[in-house]
């Protein structure tokens, strides 16, 4: 038995070895991470671990049980939604809404790092996301809007 | 069908304009005031439940968010042929409209009892039947409907609330689905879960049309977790408890395999597409051909060529199914579930109401999940194993065993005057096609193939040829890929005469709402007339899609092995347009796709063998590659709504073919752009 926390409450895996992905969708329930290729290149399983993005479908519990580990459920609070799941919703920022939860982590991850990223950066960080719906423009415009909610500084 | 027990349900037939002769309920408004609409489509991004929603919402006068949209639940919803062809708001939203009109109706009915005051005394409101002259004088619907169970005839000729009254419709709305987006608790059948289930993973062959000659399940059945192996006829897999454990005991199986060995691969389709076309069908004829082509100043002829792709959407194909005696429910996110219910009867030799499809959400689909192989998958093995058990294409199962886009290889000939007139047009298109024969074998293939022009001499033939992939349906079937061909075809016709391509185009066309369409895109996207090729790398091309119009002009750069498409103008005419925020996304999205079939898609296959079914080595659009793009949206909204899912995606690779003529003065009659850019 390995501990882990997620979305900060303690949980117990039952092998080093459980793949992320499978542990936080099969054993917790924790649906909203997504599987779409397995191979780390669509960003449909993004996680925070210790507020970095990572692909839940390559890692094991093991490699990340010292860290703590927010999911797309963990991050609204008390009901509100978080500014950049705001975003989303504002920007009509989906269609199919399966690579959402992905592009949200990321998003996160991202203004944490750089409060106000300049539309290249954005088109960078999220270059390893794949939204097949096409709704690029709209996450792009979402990105930046939840940036000035957050109040991150202009560079 | 749900009839509310108290409340008022409006009643209809299924299925409009199709031999269905079945009633079901439509709409219910509850006691409590709720509104409920009721459709067999299913949601894959697309936004219907925020236009059924909306136009629910304007014809029964109530706020959008107290309309709940169930869709895709073949227990619930009236029957539906299927999500596809970009008919959801043409049809079902139309009748969801009459039902909402025709309950309005009723409750206006219902209260002039109740408030004892005539029929043209009264005005339906926020919800609520109140007086003209003292609005304080009003019932709730939810109070009108109370202690009664209610059943209305879904009035077919109702008048509609006509363009100009509308305070929802025609106006941009965010999606009512997107909270559950954004939080990860919309669900989708990839995230079904029920008590008791097992993990599947399905053996499957090493290259199409292998046949297992030997098995021994002897090592699998005795790793950890290993429930069961199942074999039923064809169908082997491993039930386990998790899905790393049905995971690694599959590759554990030992089979031994019959392969095919003359399995044609993608360098063959070319020609197998002229060698083996059945018989073609004339989808357009006028005139004399060859009289147009002796009058002609000038003939071009050209061949293009469109490989096969693949649909490739976010979430790969999964289900689950659970029996209940004799009853079967599969939740499987397909754009069919009517008829994968009636698959799975057939399959169980059971009465189809002892199956129920559940359609959650569906994490893109784009055509292809009409085919949805998994649900028998997991109802057989679900009986064998007599418990819940759940199949999952991984993504290399998702493009190589569901469906691709066909094949098509398309050849035109043309006669023009010098002063741009197009005096003759041949057209002919061989398009892949897995239909059993020729007839539906050219169903998809003949979409878009008619030529829009005012040419006075014509023959278009579509013919279908063999298929060495599964073929299916994407995104406008041929009409994308029949657009290709000619719009890129019109370009070399506009360099040949030395005249601008939208001057071309309007010599051309006749038809005011397509004129519109392009007249708009070049406007906006600030179009100036040059001959091509003008270093500019400008292009442009039009579209008539499920009966919607649309122009597209585009900006590319071409670097040395990379072509970028830097600025969009699309403009569209699809009539009504309920919810403008939704089509805009539609609009975009289509884009983003077609610029993948332009510039990068293309599926390899060698020996039975996909060689790129996954993201490693099958390119799809991303952030990085999208342009900046401006929708403009033209359609009359007093004329009927048409469709917005498809139109934009059937200009967009002429339209960038002819931008990277434009810049480079090189042809592309060969999809996709990038592999032959040098």
């Amino acid at each position: 038995m390995v501990s882990i926390h997620v979305n900060g409450k303690v949980r117990q895996a039952s092998s080093r070895e459980r793949n992320l992905l499978s542990y936080l969708r099969y054993d917790l329930g924790l649906t909203g991470t997504k599987h779409g290729c397995g191979e780390g290149l669509c960003g449909a399983c993004t996680v925070l671990v210790d507020g970095q993005a990572l692909r839940a479908c390559e890692t094991t519990v093991g490699e990340v049980a010292g860290g703590s580990i927010t999911t797309i459920e963990g991050l609204a609070q008390n009901g509100a939604l978080h500014p950049v799941q705001q975003a989303f919703v504002d920007e009509s920022a989906m269609q199919c809404g399966y690579c959402t939860p992905g592009f949200i982590m990321a998003v996160v991850a991202l203004l944490s790092r750089e409060g106000r990223p300049s539309r290249d950066q954005i088109r960078e960080a999220l270059a390893e996301n794949m939204c097949r719906c096409g709704t690029y423009q709209r996450i792009q415009r979402a990105v930046e809007r939840a940036a000035r909610a957050m109040g991150g500084a202009e560079r | 069908m749900e009839i509310a027990d108290e409340g008022l349900s409006i009643v209809g037939q299924v299925a409009v304009g199709l031999p269905q002769q079945q009633t079901a309920t439509w709409l219910a408004v509850r006691p409590d005031g709720s509104v409920t609409a009721y459709a067999g489509k299913v949601e894959y991004g697309q936004g219907i439940r925020t236009g059924f929603a909306m136009e629910v919402a304007d014809e029964l006068r109530v706020p959008p968010g107290s309309v709940e949209v169930v869709l895709g639940d073949t227990q619930r919803v009236p029957w539906d042929w299927g999500t596809a062809g970009s008919q959801s708001t043409a049809t079902v939203g139309l009748q969801l409209r009459k039902a909402a009109a025709t309950a309005r109706q009723a409750l206006l009915e219902l209260a002039t009892d109740r408030l004892d005051l005539p029929l043209t005394e009264l005005i339906c409101r926020e919800g609520r039947v109140v007086s003209r002259t003292d609005p304080s004088r009003g019932m709730a619907y939810g109070n009108l409907v109370a202690g009664q169970s209610l059943i209305r005839d879904l009035m077919d000729d109702i008048e509609l609330t006509p363009a100009d009254e509308f305070v929802v419709m025609a106006r941009p709305a965010e999606r009512m689905d997107a909270v559950a987006r954004v939080t990860g608790h919309a669900l989708y059948s990839q995230d079904v879960a029920v008590e008791g289930m097992l993990f599947a993973k399905v053996l499957r062959p090493p290259s199409f049309g292998a046949k297992l000659v030997d098995l021994d399940t002897s090592l699998a059945e005795r790793l950890p977790g290993v429930v069961q192996v199942v074999r039923d006829s064809d169908l082997v897999a491993v039930l386990a408890a998790t899905d790393e454990q049905a995971e690694f005991a599959t590759k554990m199986l030992e089979a031994r395999w019959e392969e095919m060995v003359d399995h044609p691969s993608h360098w063959d389709v070319p020609d197998l597409l002229l060698r083996t076309a059945r018989e073609a069908e004339t989808t357009q004829e006028a005139g004399f051909l060859e009289d147009g082509f002796r009058t002609a100043d000038g003939i071009l002829e050209a061949t293009y060529y469109i490989p096969y792709i693949s649909n490739a959407p976010m979430e790969p194909r999964a289900a689950v199914a659970q029996w209940n005696e004799d009853r079967l429910t599969v939740w499987a996110g397909t754009q069919r579930p009517f008829g994968i219910r009636a698959e799975l009867a057939q399959h169980f030799q059971i009465s189809e109401d002892m199956v129920q499809v559940i359609a959650p959400e569906i994490g893109g689909a784009f055509g292809g999940k009409s085919i949805y192989a998994v649900a028998a998958e997991a109802a057989r093995l679900a009986k064998m194993a007599e418990r819940p058990v759940r199949v999952a294409y991984s993504r290399a199962e998702e493009m190589t065993w569901s469906t691709f886009r066909p094949a098509a290889l398309i050849e035109v000939r043309s006669g023009f005057n010098s002063d741009g007139a197009i005096v003759a047009w041949e057209f002919r298109a061989y398009h892949a096609s897995s239909a059993p024969n020729a007839q539906m074998g050219r169903l998809r293939g003949r979409r878009g193939s008619q030529t829009p022009y005012a040419v006075q001499n014509v023959k278009v033939t579509v013919a279908a040829s063999e298929s060495p992939l599964p073929a299916a349906s994407y995104r406008s079937l041929g009409g994308a890929v029949n657009h290709f061909a000619r719009e890129a075809h019109i370009d070399e016709i506009a360099e040949a005469v030395g005249m601008d391509p939208v001057e071309l185009r309007l010599r051309n066309l006749t038809h005011p709402r397509f004129r519109q369409v392009l007249e708009t895109a070049a406007e906006r996207f600030g179009w100036s007339s040059a001959k091509p090729p003008s270093k500019r790398g400008v292009g442009v091309a039009i579209g008539l899609d499920v009966g919607t119009y649309v122009a597209t002009c585009v900006q590319v750069d071409v670097l040395a092995s990379e072509v970028k498409v830097q600025r969009v103008t699309a403009a569209l005419d699809c009539g009504l347009t309920v919810n403008p925020e939704g089509a805009a996304s539609q609009v975009e999205g289509s884009i983003i796709m077609g610029m993948g079939t332009a510039l990068y898609e293309a599926i390899d296959f060698e020996g039975g063998h996909v060689l790129n079914a996954g993201f490693t080595r099958y390119r799809v659009p991303r952030i990085n590659d999208t342009p900046a793009i401006d929708v403009v949206l033209v359609g009359d909204p007093d004329t009927p709504s048409t469709g917005a899912g498809e139109p934009a995606i059937v200009p967009i690779a002429a339209a960038i073919a002819n931008a990277v003529f434009d810049m480079t003065g090189r042809r592309h009659r060969e999809l996709p752009i990038q592999r032959h850019l040098r």
